[in-house]
């Protein structure tokens, strides 16, 4: 039996690539997402070395949190539904990994953070803020514990500005971006509140749904959590068309997110206005490659068309 | 196994299926009350040292590396045994399912053990269970191999009558069967001996770590199968990667070589738990 293809190392350098968000430069657009592979400094390395422009680190509150039992991530013919439950180790150990990951790779950190409470996202905000990731982005959208904390605190402006300005004062500085959920009604007004409020980017979309799937033999939902929000490639429109919203509304860089597994979903984010180019799902979907895959594909677009950046491209969907 | 399909494993690459398929349990062998194999239908073939996701609806979701697989899976009727302690509450809630009962499975995930000719098999407490479809596979290719194999009690020691017929030597801790103290006592003589050339180790850390070293002396190739905390077992959610290189257990291992454990900086340390964390109080 041949042994597993391991690591293969990030291939594809383009400088017409380059982008920067918030005034951190990355050396492409593509972004590992919150809650794949970044528990640790040395599992959120393994997408640098996959070709990551930047990582997200998993988010994190201010208690360590087991999160649900197994089956807890669950693929289906278009996707992929999680309930992992925002399983994390706390803030204070996922500081420390963070700053580990700041000492070992040279690749920018966006950490993310959640609370229960408007004033625990402040909390949550200060500590991981020792550590000096380059960006915090908000999860203020996770849809998988409303049960336990309440409505997600992203479906209300008026409250995700509230939580904007929290997250701002106790970062010390740090750029912060709010992950906005696809549920939430007027998406490009609620990143117009986030933006007055002082947020620095708009992450969006995070998982959609919640959704479910039930095994007909066993006749019970899969999931242990029962319900699990919905990412991959059955989450691609609903993404552009939010990114599209939220760029028609705001002048601050966006972190496009949902369903992107090749160059041409990618590019779909950027037409509708997005800076960086999130990517979770699509490592299942297309595999360790999605990252540089990714990358040749926009660099061929950017041949194809005589450009040399994406900034043309940037929003050139809109009349 | 002299079924049909030879090694369906070898060559082209099967495809994993990564939503749990409904199986029903055949049998289940009793060891003991808190030791027992289950007889599973096998909707896909696992290589020995693969694991598969074992749901018992209702309950949790855990990995286990079958310690049997029948190949005749093409026609349905392949058989995947899983043997299992009860250790906490999902292995718990597993010891009370009878036969007919439904349960789900998915896999194979992960990379196994390669068959290598003149193999050293070295097995530990519930690391045996692996080895014994390792063992198995590596009879109907015909390469010839020996098992060292302990446990802490003779009640412990698995497969002691299948292992007997083939070559294999025990050890048990309270010297209750076979030799007694550490299976990695005589491991550097039986080395020395240069009738090995590969060593498959599965079983307890401080043992993997024990018999690593002593390849490492000897110069012989080693491949140990390391478990860790797992969550999605398809390599998304970056719960059981080693600190140094990030290599996913789930899908570079769970059976790692020198090539794979180069840059590992966490071995022997305390495993991260469910949350993450890694703490005194994690298990090793
Ligand atoms: C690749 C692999 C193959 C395995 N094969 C076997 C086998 O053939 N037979 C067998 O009896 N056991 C096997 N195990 C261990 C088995 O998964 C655990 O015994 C089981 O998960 C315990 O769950 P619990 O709820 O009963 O106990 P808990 O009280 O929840 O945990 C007991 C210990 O089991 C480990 N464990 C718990 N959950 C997980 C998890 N999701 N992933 C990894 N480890 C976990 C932890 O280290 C923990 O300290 C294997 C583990 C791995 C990673
Ligand atoms: C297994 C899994 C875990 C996730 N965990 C988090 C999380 O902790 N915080 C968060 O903001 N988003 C989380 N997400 C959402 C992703 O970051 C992303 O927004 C969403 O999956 C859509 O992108 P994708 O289709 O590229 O995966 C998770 C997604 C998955 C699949």
């Amino acid at each position: 039996m041949s042994r597993g293809t391991l690591l293969p190392k990030s291939g594809h350098h383009d400088r017409r690539l380059e982008v920067s968000i918030a005034g951190i430069p990355l050396r492409n657009p593509t972004v590992l997402a919150s809650g794949i592979l970044g528990m640790s400094a040395s599992s959120a390395g393994l997408a640098v070395a996959l070709g990551a422009g930047a990582v997200t680190f998993k988010s994190c509150g201010l208690e360590p949190r087991k999160g649900h039992p197994c089956p807890a991530v669950v693929p289906f013919e278009h996707g992929l539904l999680n309930a992992v439950g925002l399983s994390n180790p706390g803030a204070e150990q996922m500081a420390r990994e963070i700053a580990d990951f700041r000492q070992r790779f040279q690749i920018p950190v966006f950490a993310s953070i959640f609370g229960k409470t408007v004033a625990e996202f402040g909390q949550v905000a200060e500590i991981i803020s020792k550590a000096r990731p380059h960006l915090i982005e908000v999860n203020v959208s996770c849809p998988n514990v409303e049960s336990e904390l309440g409505t997600p605190f992203g479906l209300d402006g008026a409250v995700t500005a509230e939580i904007t300005r929290v997250v701002k004062r106790a970062s010390e500085g740090i750029p912060v971006a709010i992950k906005l959920s696809p549920q939430a009604h007027g998406i490009g007004r609620i990143a117009r509140a986030c933006q007055d409020a002082g947020a620095d980017a708009i992450t969006a979309i995070n998982t959609v749904g919640p959704g479910m799937v039930i095994d007909p033999v066993l006749r019970r939902p899969i999931l242990s959590n029962r319900v699990g929000g919905v990412s991959g490639g059955a989450v691609l429109p609903i993404a552009v068309r939010c990114v599209y919203e939220i760029a028609s509304q705001v002048t601050i860089p966006i972190i496009g997110t949902g369903g992107v597994s090749r160059a041409d979903h990618a590019l779909q984010l950027i037409l509708a206005g997005a800076t960086g180019i999130g990517i979770g799902t699509g490592l299942h979907e297309a595999g360790d490659g999605v990252f540089t895959d990714v990358c040749q594909g926009l660099s061929d677009y950017l041949d194809r068309n005589g450009l040399d950046n994406l900034d043309k491209l940037r929003g050139a969907a809109h009349d | 196994m002299t079924d049909g399909i030879h090694s369906p494993f070898e060559g082209t690459p099967v495809a994993v299926v990564t939503s749990p398929v409904p199986v029903r349990i055949e049998d289940v062998i009793v060891h003991h009350e808190a030791l027992k194999t289950f007889v599973l239908e096998a909707p896909f073939p696992v290589a020995p040292g693969q694991f598969i996701m074992l749901w018992l609806p209702g309950v949790d979701e855990k990995p286990f590396s079958p310690s049997l697989v029948t190949q005749r899976w093409r026609l349905r009727a392949g058989r995947i045994e899983v043997t299992a302690r009860a250790v906490g509450p999902f292995t718990r809630a597993l010891m009370a399912c009878r036969p007919g009962q439904t349960v789900g499975i998915r896999g194979p995930f992960g990379q196994g053990f390669s068959l290598e000719p003149c193999s050293l098999l070295v097995g530990g407490g519930m690391g045996i269970a692996p080895l014994r479809y390792l063992a198995d596979a590596l009879d109907s290719n015909g390469l010839p191999f020996q098992a060292m194999l302990g446990a802490r009690t003779a009640a412990d020691l698995l497969f002691v009558d299948w292992f007997q017929r083939r070559s294999a030597s025990f050890y048990t801790d309270d010297g209750s069967a076979g030799v007694s103290g550490p299976v990695t006592q005589s491991l550097d003589v039986e080395l020395e001996s240069g009738q090995f050339r590969a060593v498959c180790a599965c079983g307890p850390e401080p043992m993997l770590l024990a018999v690593k070293k002593a390849c490492e002396t000897h110069s012989i190739p080693y491949q140990l199968a390391f478990e860790r905390y797992m969550k999605c077992g398809i390599g998304l959610c970056g719960q059981c990667c080693m600190d140094g290189t990030g290599i996913r257990v789930c899908k570079e291992g769970p059976v790692l070589t020198a090539r794979e454990l180069a840059g590992v900086t966490e071995l022997g340390l305390p495993h991260r738990d469910a949350t993450g964390a890694r703490g005194p109080s994690g298990h090793i």
